[in-house]
């Protein structure tokens, strides 16, 4: 099997020069940093004995860690992918690989996976630094899988979101705002629309809003599934850090929790995360859909059921004459 | 080869190509001339799959290109008039990288990436980076990508333009070889004595229709009957090109840098009328010339008007 040939070529480009090996080496000391400030910190100001070790304070940095680089994923995915179509327009090198017959789709996968190829690789080359938390227990490898598993589903969401408002917008920057505005829909306005609905709902039933029920507003929010993630990981002992940056106000019984262990879940089977990520997938199918089809020059597809349609009316139109030419 | 039938292209109101019809044969080099917005990009862009006509249809070696797109376009090598290069590529990353686009396999196309960047004369370059070669060497080596899965059919949007005389004649040279390999060729240009000279088809385009179309030699006669003439002048060709104009005997006027071609209707007693009143209205003729008819005075003639542009 060949790989594709925009993402061998583009990873070249973009590996290639001193800046990449210094970004990622300048990333992995500020996290090598953030780790050793949380232990360094915590033994300062811990109230316990100086060789005591408490285990939640690698819970706190693997937490920490966790949120920074979803943050760095939210926040610098959708600039990346923002130019993926309309950069190739502006450079002028879009029509030299439209005339070839390279599937649009595959033009815009390999746009997407270059695109977030860089974040993700700071990503990796941090797991073994979140991966300190296993010398103190209270994280399995699956759980840092997952946590991975979902950043990929969280950057192919954000990336084809780019790819595709890059395909209808020929500036860049239009593309990237545009990107930017949805992520704070999904973000922002699932909360709001859930709290808002929550408190009106309290008010009328006289009853306290049910936690599960968070799944029909916030199932596009990146944070919903995450928080359940991070925190169903480690075993609910919580990190509020996580919970007040991600909850919006919405407070559960466990801190600032709503969707933490045992309390956000859907159901026991359904989890926030699965449901978040379930959403990635497919809006991502459906953003790369419509980006491929609107990078087409000729869509075939629509030629053909529109010559039909035509051809049946013709028929028809034929057909009436016909029958009006008898009956005179 | 090719056969275009009544294709129409319409942007709004604007009929960009309006029932242009024309036939290219397999081995021939197709000249497609005509003023700025005639329709020739558009009417390219059609045939190499990247712009959908309002109507009409394009069929490549007897396949719609509307049937199956993905089909044509692996017999069509496409050069587009503007077109840029990724950075931080190398001469050989570049071919290879469109080798791969079409699916050939590391081995086939370092061999043929390696033939063709012979052909095309940049060889020595094949290290260097593509955003670092002048322009005549991006044309060329945007032509040797064009060639990377040997299609039958090229179509080269003004390949020759931005080009200094010498890289202009370096591409004409690689086209003569082309040609020879039996490819077909679809080319653009407005340098009409360069296409007359390896061109084996000329179709002229003026408002996205079709003008006249036919073999060289065929359009000459169609317009034989017209003598032309070429006159130097000293200084300023407009009180020149003035007079001219208000002569009754002179047809399409085209200006050059230092002299004025015309067409003339008359015979040779009018002729030297029309020296003598040049002459006589005080304008400094150096020389005065008849020529035999050539593309450029058959494309004034045909489309009308003073070409700024003439060589």
């Amino acid at each position: 099997m060949q790989i594709n040939p925009i993402i061998s070529k583009d990873l070249k480009i973009k590996m290639r020069g001193w800046k990449a090996p210094v970004l990622l080496t300048v990333y992995m000391v500020f996290l090598g940093l953030v780790v050793f400030l949380n232990f360094f910190g915590s033994r300062i100001f811990s109230p316990y004995d100086y060789y005591q070790f408490n285990p939640a304070v690698a819970l706190n940095s693997y937490n920490s860690l966790a949120t920074l680089q979803l943050l760095l994923l939210m926040f610098i995915t959708p600039a990346l992918t923002g130019g993926i179509i309309s950069g190739e327009r502006e450079r002028q090198t879009l029509d030299l690989l439209l005339c070839t017959n390279l599937p649009t789709s595959s033009i815009i996968t390999g746009k997407i996976v270059v695109a977030t190829a860089h974040v993700l690789l700071l990503i990796t080359a941090s797991l073994p630094v979140m991966g300190t938390v296993f010398l103190y227990g209270g994280i399995r490898i699956t759980d840092l899988l997952l946590l991975f598993a979902f950043y990929l589903a969280t950057a192919l969401m954000l990336g084809s979101m780019g790819a595709f408002y890059s395909s209808i917008f020929k500036k860049s920057s239009v593309s990237m705002i545009l990107s930017y505005i949805t992520l704070m829909v999904f973000l922002v306005g699932t909360s709001i629309a859930y709290t808002m609905w929550s408190s009106f709902s309290s008010r009328y039933t006289g009853k306290p809003p049910d936690i599960a029920q968070a799944m029909y507003f916030m199932f596009a929010n990146p944070s919903y599934g995450f928080s359940s993630l991070v925190e169903g990981g480690n075993q609910g002992i919580g990190i509020p850090f996580v919970g007040n940056i991600f909850s919006f106000g919405m407070y559960g019984p466990y801190g600032g929790m709503p969707y933490g262990s045992g309390s956000g879940m859907v159901t026991t089977a359904i989890k926030p995360w699965m449901v978040n990520m379930a959403f990635d997938i497919i809006i991502s199918a459906i953003f790369i859909t419509l980006a491929s089809i609107r990078i087409k020059p000729i869509k075939r597809l629509w030629r053909r059921r529109r010559s039909g349609i035509k051809i049946s009316l013709l028929h028809a139109v034929n057909h009436l004459e016909k029958t009006v030419g008898s009956s005179r | 080869m090719v056969i275009i039938e009544e294709l129409v292209k319409k942007y709004g109101k604007f009929r960009a190509v309006d029932g242009l019809s024309m036939e290219i044969e397999k081995g021939h080099i197709y000249g497609f001339v005509g003023p700025n917005g005639a329709g020739k990009t558009t009417t390219m862009k059609i045939i190499a799959g990247l712009l959908k006509p309002t109507s009409g249809r394009v069929v490549v070696n007897g396949v719609d290109i509307a049937d199956d797109p993905r089909g044509v376009k692996k017999k069509i090598g496409y050069m587009p008039d503007f077109f840029g290069v990724y950075d931080d590529l190398k001469v050989t990353e570049y071919m290879d990288f469109y080798a791969g686009v079409y699916g050939m396999d590391r081995r086939e196309s370092v061999k043929i990436a390696g033939e063709l960047l012979e052909l095309v004369d940049l060889t020595e370059k094949k290290d260097s980076y593509v955003d670092s070669l002048s322009r005549g060497m991006k044309q060329r080596l945007c032509l040797a990508r064009s060639l990377i899965h040997n299609p039958e059919l090229l179509v080269l949007d003004e390949p020759a333009s931005g080009l200094d005389p010498r890289a202009r004649v370096e591409m004409k040279e690689i086209l003569k070889e082309l040609k020879d390999m039996g490819k077909t060729i679809l080319i653009s240009s407005h340098i009409l004595p360069e296409l007359s000279e390896m061109c084996t088809s000329i179709g002229i385009i003026e408002r996205g229709r079709m003008i006249v179309s036919g073999t060289v030699e065929e359009i000459m006669k169609k317009v034989s009957h017209k003598r032309a003439i070429r006159i130097k002048v000293l200084g300023e060709l407009d009180p020149a090109v003035r007079f001219l104009q208000e002569q009754p005997y002179i047809g399409s006027i085209s200006a050059g840098n230092d002299h004025i071609n015309a067409d003339f209707d008359g015979n040779g007693e009018t002729m030297a009328q029309l020296l003598k009143g040049m002459v006589t209205a005080g304008i400094p003729v150096m020389s005065f010339s008849e020529t035999e008819g050539n593309l450029e005075s058959i494309f004034m003639h045909l489309t009308g008007g003073v070409n700024d542009n003439a060589n």
